[in-house]
């Protein structure tokens, strides 16, 4: 990592190198250096990570986004696990946790839990799966950047993993009240969570920014 | 010895979204949006200082709801209990529970105050000039944007148990409002966290010149 200085005749920029790079946190300008694969650049000033290459990022992307979508599905709909109390048998689907709520009146905690669980962690896989398809074909689309902006947005307020230590503790909660069987729905949920951590962790946003930029490029030629 | 410049000193802006540097032409110039990603762009977060306070005294005051109101009632075998987020993890202490109590504790209790704590810190520390240590100081600020979520815990525990625990007169779980105020604090504080820009606790440098 090679510190610009404010000494060089740099001052009197005509363009801007396409190996500059500035830190997100401090503004730190610096020169981008080739880093291994799947070795983190840290900013030298204030240990920001800055950018992480990734082998095959567009097709492991790929590949994870269509598996979790098809995971989606089972996830959502079946039980992820039943309470059987005394003869009685309930159970419940991630989705009706958040319907309760709603029914019970407090509106914006069962929007909260709908969004965070459901909506935004399926928004985040299909725009997800729409650039890097794109990518893979090396097809352009004007929709590209929107696409890829939108999961950069979204990407902190979907909350899988959250969710899932959620179950971990309502099971101990639950524990000395009824007996609990866990559901198909949550082993798909656990496979799902997986598929999108690991999907997350391959993804190198700038590799994905700088194809992008490419893919538009072409476009106009 | 060469000193290390920052984008903003030589008149570039660093996109906030994909991380595209563009040419500062002030607010008229035609690069007002990220010539890659087409993102609004700005030196600095507009009004940072003002809209983190804004988003962080909204969630100190609701925490305060989120902490007294009762976040669910379970009623079992007719007797019913209203918990809080602190009764909550003092039954689960007298059942035993210690890890889950410890769990809860941290990410209902621990994590918001301590993320509310560090913002006021950051905010004040730039508004005021303190001579903190900017680096750590920014890695405050990352674990806040970290550890923001995980309070969200709490929320989803309510979520499953109001949705399982439906046994009529038997057992039964209903939500509280203690909820709502709890799932907006997360809420605010972890748009407190994205509206602050870090990039401030740096800048004094360049004033200092």
């Amino acid at each position: 990592m090679y510190f610009m200085s404010s000494e060089d005749d740099t001052l009197s920029l005509k363009s801007i190198p396409d190996n500059w790079i500035a830190c997100k946190d401090c503004d730190l300008l610096l020169e981008r250096v080739d880093t291994p694969l799947g070795e983190k650049a840290l900013c030298p000033r204030c240990d920001n990570p800055l950018y992480q290459p990734r082998e095959q990022t567009v097709e492991r992307t790929l590949a994870l986004t269509l598996t979790g979508l098809l995971l989606f599905i089972p996830a959502n709909l079946l039980p992820v696990m039943s309470l059987s109390l005394v003869g009685q048998e309930t159970s419940t689907t991630i989705y009706q946790g958040s319907l309760v709520l709603f029914n019970e009146g407090l509106y914006w905690t069962a929007l909260l839990v709908l969004f965070a669980s459901i909506v935004i962690p399926f928004c985040k896989l299909l725009l997800v799966l729409f650039v890097s398809a794109h990518l893979h074909l090396e097809r352009s689309s004007a929709l590209l950047p929107y696409a890829f902006r939108y999961y950069h947005y979204l990407d902190e307020w979907g909350m899988l993993e959250v969710y899932m230590l959620g179950v971990l503790v309502a099971v101990v909660k639950l524990k000395g009240m009824a007996s609990i069987i866990p559901g198909i729905g949550l082993y798909c949920f656990v496979a799902l969570l997986l598929v999108t951590t690991l999907m997350s962790s391959l993804l190198d946003e700038d590799d994905f920014w700088k194809r992008i930029e490419q893919a538009l490029k072409r476009q106009l030629r | 010895m060469k000193q290390p410049a920052t984008a903003r000193q030589m008149g570039l802006i660093r996109c906030h979204t994909c991380g595209k540097l563009a040419f500062d032409v002030g607010h008229d110039g035609y690069e007002e949006h990220c010539p890659r990603c087409r993102a609004h762009m700005h030196m600095r977060a507009t009004n940072s200082l003002s809209r983190t306070w804004a988003l962080l005294i909204t969630a100190a005051i609701l925490y305060v709801p989120a902490n007294v109101l009762p976040i669910m009632t379970v009623t079992y075998f007719g007797s019913g209990q209203a918990d809080t987020i602190m009764t909550g993890v003092i039954t689960l202490l007298q059942h035993g529970s210690y890890p889950v109590a410890a769990v809860i504790f941290i990410a209902s209790i621990l994590v918001p105050v301590l993320k509310m704590v560090a913002l006021l810190i950051l905010l004040l520390s730039v508004q005021l000039k303190w001579a903190l240590d900017d680096r750590q100081r920014t890695c405050m600020y990352r674990a806040v944007e970290l550890v923001g979520r995980w309070s969200m815990l709490d929320i989803f525990v309510i979520a499953l148990l109001v949705a399982l625990v439906s046994f009529g007169s038997i057992a039964q779980i209903i939500s509280g409002p203690g909820a709502t105020a709890f799932g907006s604090v997360v809420i605010l504080t972890m748009l407190a966290a994205t509206t602050f820009d870090a990039r401030l606790i740096w800048d004094k440098e360049v004033t200092d010149d």
